[in-house]
């Protein structure tokens, strides 16, 4: 049992919805529709944790890799006067190249590609992997210009205090230059989760069950667009100003040694 | 045995280094013997810190070798790190860590690279601090202390590694003129100890003062050296008569 027409739900309905005007009426139909009609709360339920699990997937591969972009690159541009390694020459030239490719083709697109060309994924755990992948891949473009900025803007001396401790490049990183250069990007790489959350939505193009999809699904199961689409609106606004309220207070407690 | 270089905790021979083109050390050798407080004075853009970051490898050396503890540190293949450990360094900003506590400050390093038990680093990083009188601000981040009291932290977090040298790179010429004092007492206190110091400064009556030995260093070369008394009171060169002059 799919559908359920007004007049059959009007005559179980409680008493006093009757004796509304007939707008109202026919709104709360569409609200007993859309959420309690054959559980289909449940579909948005699933559907958010679908995007729960592909924004944290991603952001974890993204920050990961935006890390190990924005060091190589730093590095790379810590040689100046004297010709930088081999190595580094080639790390950093492959940096630019996913940097141009990532930030030069847009998100959907690269979900086609990933999904209908190169990993092709025949399961749902298949689909919720590349769709992660993807996503992280492509925030992690974004991330590394916002860590690399960070590691930009902490002085040098920082560097040289840890460096003359007798730290090696990477405790100097790790232990000093990251930690303060967390606090200076937070504001943007909170952004950039958001975006990323909101971006999730895009994962339907694979298949992917995310919220957004869910919401298409009720849409054509109910015929009705008004109140899927308000009420998934609703519920990314949602989830973005909590987001928004935990990276403020964050923000507020790692700003503690600044008096 | 030769006694003489026996003793030497650093033996520079024929340093050079470039920026780029421009040549700023002219090929510097010299040698600092435990013990010894060697004061390096000269123009700005003398060269003067350049050679003092060249002694830990901060700037790397393009010419000639640097000797510490009879290892050549100017060679790429050594490792660093493991003698940067053993030689302190104090900036002429301070450079504390300002998302750590003033305790944290010192105990980081010793911790993470000498594996040192947190209890004991404590302990041993509130006596340092006591001996600067700072003990009571342990706590404290550095963004609340005075540049005095900023640069004395600093002092202490390079002694927290028990280095056999200590490198001052203009410790007193960011600070508030009433502050220059309580610095140069700590370093003075570090000098009777018996501190192996190599310093930086303008400060001349500092100098006179603690320092074994003076270098003067023009142009990219040790343009003249000797004892406080020589130097200042019988330069013998034209240019440390120009600087004194300008200076005294």
């Amino acid at each position: 049992m799919n559908f359920v027409s007004f007049s059959n739900w009007i005559t179980t309905a409680p008493s006093w919805v009757a004796s509304l005007p007939e707008g109202l009426q026919s709104f709360i139909f569409q609200l007993f529709q859309t959420f309690v009609f054959a559980d289909r709360w449940k579909l948005f339920a699933n559907g958010l944790k679908i995007t729960f699990i592909v924004t944290i997937g991603a952001l974890a591969i993204g920050i990961v890799i935006g890390l190990i972009i924005a060091i190589t690159r730093t590095l790379y541009s810590n040689y100046v006067v004297t010709k930088p390694p081999f190595v580094l020459k080639v790390l950093n030239a492959l940096a630019n190249l996913y940097l141009t490719i990532i930030r030069g083709t847009p998100m959907m697109v690269q979900l086609l590609i990933m999904g209908f060309v190169i990993i092709v994924p025949k399961t749902d755990l298949g689909t919720i992997l590349c769709g992660i992948l993807t996503l992280g891949i492509n925030s992690g473009a974004y991330v590394a210009e916002i860590v690399r900025s960070g590691l930009m803007s902490i002085p040098k001396g920082q560097t040289e205090a840890g460096r003359s401790l007798g730290f090696n490049y990477i405790q100097t990183m790790w232990y000093i230059i990251i930690p303060q250069a967390i606090k200076n990007i937070l504001p943007a790489l909170g952004n950039e989760m958001i975006t990323l959350l909101k971006d999730t939505s895009l994962v339907s193009v694979i298949a992917l069950r995310d919220v957004t999809k869910q919401a298409q699904n009720v849409q054509s199961l109910t015929y009705n667009a008004l109140v899927p689409y308000i009420s998934l609106a609703l519920i990314y606004l949602a989830i973005v100003i909590v987001l928004t309220r935990l990276l403020a207070v964050l923000e507020k407690r790692l700003r503690r040694s600044e008096h | 045995m030769n006694t003489e270089t026996k003793d030497a905790v650093i033996k520079v021979e024929n340093l050079e280094k470039y920026f780029g083109d421009h040549e700023v050390l002219k090929g510097i050798s010299t040698e600092i013997d435990r013990g010894e407080v060697v004061v390096i004075i000269g123009a700005s853009g003398s060269g003067k810190s350049t050679f003092l970051r060249c002694l830990n490898c901060l700037e790397d050396p393009t010419k000639g070798s640097i000797y510490f503890d009879g290892v050549d540190i100017a060679d790429v293949s050594v490792d660093i790190n493991i003698h940067r450990q053993k030689m302190g360094m104090v900036f002429q900003q301070f450079n504390l860590f300002p998302h750590k506590t003033v305790l944290e400050n010192l105990t980081m390093a010793p911790i993470k690279l000498k594996g040192m038990k947190s209890d004991e680093a404590n302990e041993m990083a509130l006596k340092l601090l006591d001996r600067v009188g700072l003990a009571d601000r342990a706590d404290s981040y550095p963004s609340q202390l005075s540049g005095g009291q900023q640069q004395r932290v600093a002092i202490v977090r390079a002694l927290a590694m028990s280095p056999e040298v200590m490198l001052f790179d203009e410790p007193t010429s960011a600070l508030d003129p009433e502050m220059v004092g309580e610095v140069l007492d700590v370093m003075k206190s570090l000098a009777e100890e018996g501190m192996t110091m190599v310093i930086v400064t303008h400060e001349m009556g500092f100098a006179r003062e603690v320092a074994d030995r003076v270098l003067f260093v023009a142009d990219g070369i040790i343009e003249e050296e000797g004892t406080p008394t020589e130097v200042f009171d019988t330069p013998k060169s034209e240019k440390l008569q120009n600087f004194l002059s300008k200076v005294l």
